[in-house]
């Protein structure tokens, strides 16, 4: 099933989405790749990618992943939503049609909340690296 | 500038309300078209908390006048979503902290936090 569209996995769409394919997924680990276009939203007249973007790269990578476990164990992807974020270090810089590689790593994952490691690499240089807690919405859960 | 940072500047309400160099307040209404609801996400519309970061780092740009980079989120926490055609107040504090310029706001609707970050900025764009 890997390599999948991560459009087929996350509630995410155009111009938000950000992560194009999740690529592997091993015992809680996952790695997604992504490309963002000269006219995405983040890029200015140069290219440059908006530091921002490191962060929900992770983000949406995580949800790539869940939403892929989620399709695995027969259950349409459910919904995550970020709730914070800690330690993330921004240390270069991404251009427009760069190829990036975010790597996740589930640290915890206790009563709907998961904390997530991650890191955006571009090649051998790394981007970005944080740690961020996601709330995941259980589908099969009544009310709001 | 980057089609984000221009809906977010087209966002914002009124002049800077800063209480000193180091210190700064706007208000800001994210309408159904602004650019950061797109794909965020269809039909349950929330501003991204990237939008969030990166709208007080232009705030804080604009107080300064100059180009701050985000080099780090020391902590974030995002307690409620922000819906559009909310007002939201985003405030700030500027000060250094072992020699890191860190930026402590708050982004509050209808007087309640929404959200708290600690920022670490440095100045300058980085080049290729």
């Amino acid at each position: 099933m890997l390599p999948i569209s991560a459009e087929r996995l996350i509630p995410h769409r155009a111009p938000m989405r950000l992560v194009d394919t999740l690529v592997s997924v091993t015992d809680g680990c996952a790695v997604a790749e992504s490309v963002l276009p000269r006219s995405t939203m983040m890029a200015d007249g140069e290219g440059k990618i908006d530091e921002v973007a490191c962060m929900e790269l992770i983000a949406q990578s995580y949800a790539a992943f869940r939403g892929y476990m989620d399709r695995m164990n027969g259950k349409p992807p459910g919904e995550g939503f970020l709730v914070g974020v800690r330690n993330l270090e921004i240390t270069g810089t991404a251009y427009a049609g760069d190829r990036l590689l975010t790597s996740i790593r589930t640290v915890a994952a206790v009563g709907g909340f998961a904390v997530v490691e991650g890191a955006v690499t571009r090649g051998d240089e790394t981007l970005a690296t944080g740690t961020l807690t996601l709330w995941l919405v259980d589908p099969d859960a009544g009310g709001g | 500038m980057s089609a984000l940072r221009e809906g977010i500047d087209a966002s914002k309400l009124g002049d800077l309300a800063g209480t000193g160099t180091e210190t700064g307040a706007r208000r800001y209404r994210f309408g159904p078209g602004f650019i950061g609801f797109s794909g965020h996400f269809p039909g349950n519309p929330i501003l991204p908390a990237i939008v969030q970061i990166r709208a007080v780092v232009s705030l804080a740009e604009a107080e300064s006048g100059k180009t701050l980079r985000l080099a780090a989120v020391r902590s974030a926490k995002f307690l409620t979503p922000i819906r559009p055609d909310e007002d939201v107040w985003i405030r700030y504090r500027r000060r250094v902290d072992s020699g890191m310029d860190i930026c402590d706001a708050t982004l509050s609707v209808a007087e309640k936090t929404v959200a708290a970050f600690q920022l670490e900025l440095a100045e300058g764009e980085t080049t290729r």
